[in-house]
């Protein structure tokens, strides 16, 4: 290991029992942890785990269940591919939403494509493009870019020698970051804060354990 | 931006006058608080001239009278009588109208203020003439002290501390900080004892000491990993060992005028800095500068300086130091040219001065209006000092760390920036390796949004089941599974845990939750007989002892039970009896004592209960007396303190209304906290961990987040867990 430069200071170095016992300190109560798990199975949509854990933890309903149902019948047309179906729910929903995310909306269009394409349903994939992504395209530079990626599709016939970023469009999980993508948008629209906050965690936790493991020795987290 | 209200041009005014006015006011508006102030009149005035000798003979200060400088002083001041009367009632304002050669002989210069100063010979210079041989540079480094020390020596109100700052609320942007409790301002610090500070000052010299200064208090300790987290003190009052001899500060330490004269040459930066360091755990930190006056040219630079930046120096001009300057409106960085940064300011103005600790940059305002953004980083390396720098006399400055309404929209500012600093954390994409079981690894994948759902998932499927949430944890299981069947969730042993495990446990759990203390020893002898024998049975010794306070709990109750109904009985006597005696009866009954049973059915009521009553007290006292049996003899002291603390129960007619400790034993929290200590143990029997592992994660997280912000990484200030994470989901808790 190098010595370390002048300018930075010597690492410091937290001893076990002195980091047990700031763990031990963090206020954080058995409360606190539940409503994070609430938080996360509401966002993500499991209504009857949300249910039980409303009696099972004695917590009041952060919000009306139903409108999870109709969030993850909306996800799940999306998985299916069913591009329309999902469009008619959101619109049951709120039509608002998608008069007022035009990037949302476009980005639905882009999957109706992808599903045409997968289905090989070439002409109505072109049909659909021309009269529906092409007009859109023009009022962004991203929504272009988009439309030339997903056409690229229709040029690699034989799907396993399509580029990677080209590929990726047919995967499943081009699926569920459109399907994310909704759910945030109706999140926002109920007024319900959309990020996970578990993950908000994560990623604390993980620019935390770099900023702090170049300056300091201190125990990893041990699961 | 400017949200804050334009500066009314009339009100620097006032403020821009000499200051030899100001000085007046200042002295007038101190309290006249010694009883004794009109007493040895004459005297003073030698004893203060002595000082300038007493600089070099720190604290033995002999009353050597001299009188060289008293002719000086004595000349030159029309109006002594009322200045004597005046200061002497605090000793400490030499310091401010000339720290540096006197400490109490200033009654004259009060009066004279600038003028004096200025046209004839400053007594200033006389005391500067003979130290010129030393550099200008020179720190002055037992002046504060030495005067300080004799003058609590000399002055007959010297016992009581001269006024000092008045400690101000902490300012309201630093509450954006997530270490805000920590951050505190204080009194500026008391005079010290005489003769406990030369060791301390002396030690200025290139001791590469932590981040004490001279001043004050004993040195904040720079927090080793291994001490308690201590206070975070925020810059309150300029420093007086770290200024130049050229500058006085005013008494509450907030005013810096520049004191050098005429026969030193007027060329002569002078700087000061702050008593205390910026925690950089603030965030940000912002403070503003009033120019009372800009002399004839506005030589002033206002920025941060490093601990021992040159005093003879504006901030900018060294390494380590940051300054705005008002002649030219430039930034300095270590530099000597300038960059051409902002408008010049003077007379009037208010320059704010902001650092970002998120960032390592600085940033000024002028009147409330934001300039920009400037520096890069600021503090990386150094501890950072509010800075300020002088050169001609006639200048003149007052700060505000936040004693006063700032005039910039400070808050609204710090809101921003925070939003913007967690934004970026925010933006941290989660590596796949963050929670593998080998540790955080150089190698950083991004996973994938699913990836990162399946260990979330994996997380939120062990919380359930740790805890027994088992109907949740079957449905959630059911949920993730289904559609997404080829995420690796791993949903098998680590998660519920063997078929039946987790409803056992949970069983138990709720048991003792619920008080029915023997069913839950019952059941964990038989399904976790090794939780009860591990420890020596402290298990088993607990809950036993929670089992004798649930039977004490029942007589209470049982006992209001019999209470009520007796009361209930007598007012149905009442009623029965004449309509006048309700008013007898009222008082009769609390009187009459509780076991005073009526006639007649009323009687019959309160006997039943009265047996029950009885049999449950004889049952707790027996249960009570087999306990005793079985742990008078088990030396532990935890063991012998919780029994203590439980029979102690006994002594109290209702435990719980008791409130204290008893009340801490009895409630029935108690009860939740028993039940998870005992879920926590049959885990542990069964080799699992005690906490869930997502608890884990987050006491891990905002161990880090705290240390880092304690270490001085400025974003860490703004990642505030508690905010974002606890108080921003909804409280649905009933």
């Amino acid at each position: 290991m190098a010595a370390p430069s002048p300018s930075r200071p010597q690492k410091i170095s937290i001893r076990n029992e002195e980091w047990d016992r700031r763990l031990h300190e963090v206020p954080i109560s058995k409360n606190d942890l539940n409503r994070l798990i609430m938080d996360y199975l509401v966002v993500q949509g499991y209504k009857s785990a949300a249910e039980e854990f409303c009696h099972e933890a004695n917590l009041s309903a952060p919000v009306d269940f139903d409108s999870i149902e109709s969030r993850m019948n909306i996800r799940d047309a999306l998985h299916r591919g069913d591009v329309e179906d999902a469009i008619a729910r959101v619109n049951d929903l709120n039509p608002e939403i998608l008069d007022t995310n035009p990037a949302l909306y476009f980005h639905l269009q882009q999957q109706r494509l992808i599903e045409y394409i997968r289905e090989g349903r070439i002409s109505e994939a072109l049909q659909f493009a021309q009269d529906e992504l092409a007009p859109r395209g023009e009022e962004s530079p991203e929504f272009l870019t988009e439309l030339e990626r997903t056409m690229a599709l229709l040029a690699f016939d034989a799907l396993p020698s399509a580029p990677p970023g080209i590929a990726e469009l047919l995967s499943p999980a081009q699926r569920m970051k459109t399907a994310g993508e909704v759910n945030a948008a109706i999140l926002e629209s109920l007024g319900q804060p959309k990020d996970v906050k578990l993950v908000g965690v994560l990623k604390l936790l993980e620019w935390g354990e770099k900023e702090l493991s170049d300056r300091a020795e201190y125990p990893h987290l041990h699961l | 931006m400017s949200r804050s209200t334009a500066r009314s041009a009339s009100i620097p005014i006032p403020r821009a006058q000499p200051s030899s006015s100001r000085n007046i006011e200042s002295v007038i508006t101190l309290p006249v608080s010694s009883p004794r102030s009109r007493g040895p009149q004459p005297i003073p005035i030698l004893q203060h001239r002595t000082t300038d000798d007493q600089r070099t003979t720190p604290n033995n200060g002999p009353r050597s009278v001299r009188t060289s400088n008293i002719s000086v002083a004595t000349s030159t001041s029309p109006i002594r009588p009322v200045a004597r009367s005046l200061t002497q009632s605090s000793p400490s304002l030499t310091m401010r109208s000339s720290p540096r050669s006197t400490t109490t002989g200033f009654e004259p210069r009060v009066i004279r203020g600038d003028a004096a100063r200025s046209v004839t010979i400053d007594p200033a210079c006389l005391s500067t003439s003979p130290a010129s041989p030393l550099p200008r540079t020179r720190r002055p480094s037992s002046i504060p002290a030495t005067p300080r020390a004799s003058s609590s020596h000399r002055s007959p109100s010297a016992t009581q501390p001269p006024p000092q700052t008045v400690s101000f609320a902490r300012p309201a942007y630093l509450d954006e900080s997530a270490m805000r409790h920590l951050l505190q301002t204080e009194a500026p610090p008391q005079i010290l004892p005489p003769g406990r500070k030369p060791s301390q000052t002396s030690r200025r010299s290139p001791t590469p000491s932590d981040d004490s200064d001279a001043e004050g208090s004993p040195p904040p300790k720079r927090r080793t990993a291994d001490t308690a987290p201590e206070i975070l003190h925020l810059p309150t009052r300029w420093s007086e060992s770290y200024r130049h001899d050229f500058l006085s500060i005013s008494q509450d330490g907030r005013d810096i005028t520049y004191q050098g004269s005429s026969c030193t040459g007027d060329r002569d930066a002078a700087a000061a800095r702050t008593t205390r360091p910026i925690p950089p755990a603030c965030g940000i930190y912002y403070y503003e500068v009033d120019i009372l006056s800009k002399g004839n040219k506005g030589h002033i630079s206002i920025g941060f300086a490093g601990k021992d930046v040159k005093l003879s120096r504006l901030p900018g001009w060294e390494p380590n130091s940051w300054g705005y300057h008002g002649d030219d409106g430039c930034s300095f960085a270590a530099e000597k040219a300038g960059t051409p940064f902002g408008p010049t300011y003077g007379t009037g103005d208010t320059i704010g001065c902001g650092i970002d600790f998120s960032t390592n940059t600085a940033f000024f305002t002028k009147n409330g209006s934001f300039i920009g953004s400037v520096f890069r980083d600021v503090g990386k390396n150094v501890e950072l000092y509010p800075s300020i720098g002088l050169r001609h006399s006639g200048e003149s400055i007052r700060v505000n760390f936040g004693q006063d309404r700032f005039h910039f929209d400070i808050e609204f500012y710090v809101q921003q920036q925070r939003a913007r600093a967690w934004a970026n954390i925010m933006a941290t994409p989660v590596s796949t390796s963050l929670l593998s079981s080998a540790g955080p690894s150089s190698v950083k994948t991004p996973a994938t949004d699913d990836q990162t759902r399946g260990a979330i998932n994996k997380l939120v499927l062990s919380y359930l089941s740790h805890h027994g949430y088992t109907k949740t944890a079957h449905a959630f299981q059911k949920q993730t599974q289904e559609p997404e069947r080829d995420h690796d969730v791993d949903m098998d042993g680590e998660g519920l845990g063997m078929d039946g495990d987790m409803e056992r446990r949970t069983r138990i759990v709720n048991c003792v939750v619920e008080g029915d203390i023997d069913t839950a020893l019952a059941d964990t002898r038989r399904y976790y007989p090794a939780v009860l024998t591990a420890n020596e049975g402290l298990m088993l010794f607990k809950l036993r002892c929670r089992k004798f306070i649930e039977l004490l709990l029942e007589t209470t109750e049982l006992k209001k039970q019999r209470d009520m109904e007796m009361l209930a009985a007598r007012k149905a006597d009442a009623m029965d009896d004449d309509e006048m005696g309700m008013d007898v009866d009222e008082d009769a009954i609390p009187l009459e004592g509780p076991g005073d049973v009526g006639s007649g059915a009323d009687g019959e009521v309160a006997r039943s209960s009265k047996d029950r009553l009885e049999a449950a007290l004889s049952q707790a006292i027996h249960y009570g007396q087999s306990m005793l049996n079985d742990y008078q003899s088990d030396a532990r002291p935890e063991v012998q303190s919780l029994f203590k603390r439980t029979v102690g129960v006994v002594a109290f007619h209702d435990p719980i209304a008791h409130g204290g400790i008893t009340a801490e034993v009895a409630r029935p929290e108690a009860r939740t906290e028993l039940a998870n200590e005992l879920n926590q143990a049959i885990l542990r029997s069964q080799g699992r961990p005690v906490r869930p592992a997502l608890e884990t994660i987050f006491r891990h997280t905002a161990a880090v987040v705290y240390e880092l912000g304690m270490i001085g990484v400025g974003a860490a200030a703004f990642a505030d867990v508690q905010k974002e994470f606890i108080d921003a989901t909804p409280h649905s808790a009933d």
